[in-house]
């Protein structure tokens, strides 16, 4: 708290003792609202996403519906929130995939919440008689009636929340999160959009949010994170602003957007729902053109030099005036995979589907399965309400997502997702799918990297992006660090670990080194595995891919053939598991999970692991 | 730390970019460039870091505000060391001699903590026009202003130095410094201008109606 640290430092010494973490828990179904001290549980698992795996396996019990009041919504941050920027991991019960659902979105929101006095995070729990929405002030938690914002679009919703704030405010910064009609209506992939375009859209945390009749949460903070060694933290920092200049200036100028005018070149962008390795239409996607046409300004998120988020306006109509930014993700997922002629069209279709509340690059994935499902003749127009679904038809993917995000029709249908969806259209719709898990596949070509392949392939959360699931990435979800950082963090650092013990004994008061890095890291990413297995995930049998990727073969531009060859696929999944401390079924063993602390789920697994 | 530090060394350039200007001598102040701005907040750490030892964005002398133009667009407000007769706190200030004034000597603005009324008076954060002298009860009862990280007459701005976009400037006045004086809601109005022709009501930072009418009455179509 500021007063500590400001009067400890007055004294001339800096170090304070071991932090507590402080989680905020409010209860919608009873209204009450607790702060718990969760500082044992982030000894073990750090925060963020690793909290969360160990909050989903106490707190929601096995089979649970994902919309019943059972489930929990955990906006998951961690000992590291707001110094390298400011990452929210969102944790619950995935409706879309009903394994372990989590998604992150960066941003200032973190921050805001170690501001307001809740430094691991907010855990929502039951299920609100009627629409609310929560504001917290500075310890001060209030559930407020949210019946005038139902119903509104994600910009209309943040608009009006924020003029009613900020009449009981000195200015306005506060940090807003909330969902759209898509989330109100429970569609399957729906998103948490917090401010613009900073999004937690995977695996259905909106629905969620919207199960529980939460449609906005509002924070506002003014205490200090009160570090226990403010010198060394800035020290740290300070060396990372100065050894990552090029990463920054790598960055700053497209965002994201422009690793895909990289990867349509090497053949791992998805193209036609993964039915071409080229097309003309992907040098449409030039991200060059792109920032000199439509750049506006750069923005970053807490204390991060980089500033990869790019904002675009389009101002000539016919699609303009729009505004929006585009990462990889969702860049990839509606471009040349359904055909869109690059992104001039697609500066208009991702802002769309984010004010909707929909997760761009999971609903892309659906609609790219009609698309090429309309294309074979498998769905008639008639099936689809008279939409001429045809590839990279804008008009008809703009009504079409319309009437997911609203249920409506066809919509009502392509809102259950490609887990669910393919079993209600007919067994023929299912190899068109391409799907880990329930999460489409999208921006990924797993045909160009073997390496991508097994990382899209292994884990246990379905399909995030690649290599989303290793260990050693997770942490950076659990610390919660931008994981964008990790390359130059090595670079100029030496080692994630050395950088990460030093991080945390000087942010947290811990006495750690580099040799417990390693049970760190795998305790969260076990406990996200033991979930989903839990749950009915059986790695051996789920870590796969769509057959598509290892029977038909795409040419990339030059004529190269590129196609997955399934024992060498296994081979590496094989290896992955053993790099991850897993048996060659991709479980743990019962000697790695005692050694870890976690012996608390044996009686549960003992069916499945040795 | 700096043994564990293995970035490739880079030699020393000699370069005209923005990062190698040489600092002022007498009057100067720190430009901020809100079109440059991304809203880290660097500066708010290093500036709290350097004054009071903890980080701290309460207790800096340069704030970040973030709005939603509706994009994310952040701009900074700091003190802009105005010239004696536009010294609006320094005027509205009850005790005399001023407690906040301007220090002839490092040429800066500077606050006699021991004399000031605190938060119960607050009149010099009520006459700026862009609401600069910010008090943090109860932990720093007395205005925070910019005092350009002046230590025995040595000035380096610590905001300045750690600004990884350079959209702050450690520099001597070229035009009356008031007219930097501007309140950060004025200076989001003004950059949402370039989101032209977006429609009034795509538009979503709200104006605080109470302090600036003037501009709420005043927002373009």
């Amino acid at each position: 708290m500021k007063s500590d640290v400001l009067s400890l430092s007055k004294e001339g010494g800096t170090k304070m003792a071991r932090k507590t973490f402080r989680m905020l828990e409010v209860n919608l179904s009873t209204g009450s609202k607790k702060t718990l001290d969760v500082t044992s549980l982030v000894e073990g698992y750090v925060g963020g996403r690793g909290l969360g795996a160990k909050l989903l396996w106490d707190r929601v019990p096995a089979g649970t519906d994902p919309f019943s009041p059972e489930n929990i919504l955990y906006f998951g941050i961690g000992p590291l929130t707001g110094i390298f920027g400011s990452i929210v991991n969102v944790s619950a019960k995935s409706p879309l995939t009903l394994l372990r659902g989590q998604s992150n979105m960066s941003g200032h929101f973190g921050t805001e919440l170690i501001y307001a006095g809740y430094n691991a995070g907010l855990l929502v729990t039951g299920k609100a008689s009627k629409p609310v929405y929560l504001l917290i002030r500075d310890g001060d938690v209030e559930i407020k009636d949210a019946s005038h914002l139902w119903g509104k679009t994600v910009a209309d919703t943040q608009y009006h929340l924020r003029q009613e704030i900020r009449k009981t405010l000195d200015d306005q910064n506060l940090r807003l999160a909330s969902i759209g009609p898509g989330g109100e209506n429970l569609v399957r992939n729906a998103d948490i959009a917090h401010d613009f375009y900073h999004h937690a859209a995977r695996l259905g945390m909106g629905a969620v949010m919207g199960s529980k009749n939460l449609k906005a949460i509002a924070v506002k903070g003014s205490q200090a994170p009160g570090y226990a060694d403010p010198q060394k933290v800035w020290q740290i920092i300070k060396d990372f602003f100065k050894g990552a200049r090029l990463y920054k200036a790598e960055n700053r100028r497209w965002g994201h957007s422009v690793s895909m005018s990289a990867r349509y070149y090497q053949g791992t962008e998805g193209i036609k729902n993964k039915q071409l390795g080229w097309d003309p239409i992907c040098d449409l996607s030039n991200a060059v053109k792109l920032e000199q046409k439509y750049k506006i300004w750069g923005d970053s998120c807490s204390l991060c030099m980089v500033g990869c988020k790019v904002p675009y306006m389009r101002r000539d109509p016919p699609l303009g005036p729009v505004v929006g930014e585009m990462r990889h993700d969702d860049a990839g997922g509606w471009n040349a995979n359904v055909m869109i002629p690059g992104f001039d069209t697609q500066l208009y279709l991702t802002p769309f589907l984010d004010n909707l509340g929909l997760d761009n690059e999971d609903v892309s994935g659906v609609v790219a399965w009609a698309m090429e499902c309309y294309d074979r003749g498998l769905f008639t127009r008639e099936d689809l309400d008279g939409i001429d679904l045809t590839w990279g038809n804008l008009a008809a993917i703009c009504q079409l997502v319309t009437k997911i995000a609203y249920r409506q029709g066809i919509g009502n249908v392509l809102a259950e997702g490609l887990k669910f969806a393919p079993q209600k259209m007919g067994e023929a719709t299912k190899r068109y799918a391409i799907t880990s898990k329930g999460v489409a596949i999208t921006s990924y070509e797993a045909r160009g990297s073997m390496s991508e392949a097994v990382g899209l392939a292994v884990n246990p959360c379905g399909e995030l992006h690649g290599g989303r699931g290793d260990p050693e990435r997770m942490i950076f979800d659990s610390l919660t660090t931008c994981t964008f950082l990790r390359n130059s963090i090595r670079e100029v650092f030496g080692s994630v670990a050395d950088w990460g013990a030093q991080m945390l004994n000087a942010a947290s008061g811990w006495n750690i080194s580099a040799k417990d890095w390693p049970d760190l890291v795998h305790r969260g990413a076990l406990m996200e595995r033991c979930y989903s297995v839990r749950e009915g995930y059986l790695p051996f049998r789920d870590d796969t891919l769509p057959d598509r990727f290892f029977e038909e073969t795409i040419h990339t531009k030059y004529g190269k053939p590129l196609k997955l060859d399934r024992n060498q696929f296994l081979e590496q999944r094989a290896i992955w598991y053993k790099a991850a401390g897993l048996t060659d079924k991709g479980l743990p063993t019962q000697d790695t999970l005692r050694r870890l602390d976690m012996d608390f789920v044996i009686p549960q697994l003992k069916d499945v692991i040795s | 730390m700096a043994d564990q530090t293995k970035s490739t060394p880079v030699p020393e350039k000699k370069g005209w970019g923005v990062e190698n200007m040489p600092y002022p001598e007498g009057v100067a102040y720190i430009q901020t460039r809100w079109d440059l701005c991304i809203g880290c907040g660097a500066c708010e750490m290093a500036c709290s870091m350097g004054h009071f030892g903890v980080m701290d964005r309460g207790l800096s002398r340069i704030r970040i505000y973030r709005y939603l133009t509706p994009l994310p667009k952040s701009v900074q407000n700091v003190c802009s060391q105005c010239s004696e007769p536009e010294r609006e706190c320094q005027k509205a200030c009850p005790v005399n001699p001023p407690v906040i004034h301007f220090d002839e000597k490092n040429k800066h603005m500077t606050v006699d903590e021991e004399r000031c009324l605190g938060s119960s008076c607050a009149m010099c954060y009520e006459a700026c026009p862009a609401k600069v002298p910010y008090l943090a009860p109860p932990e720093h009862d007395h205005p925070l202003v910019c005092d350009l990280c002046e230590k025995d007459g040595k000035r380096r701005p610590e905001c300045v130095e750690i600004c990884p976009s350079f959209a702050l400037e450690f520099m001597a006045p070229e035009f009356p410094q008031h007219l930097e004086r501007i309140h950060p809601d004025e200076k989001a109005e003004l950059l949402s201008h370039r989101l032209y022709p977006l429609p009034k009501d795509k538009i979503l930072y709200p104006l605080n109606e109470k302090r600036r009418p003037e501009l709420v009455e005043g927002r373009r179509d």
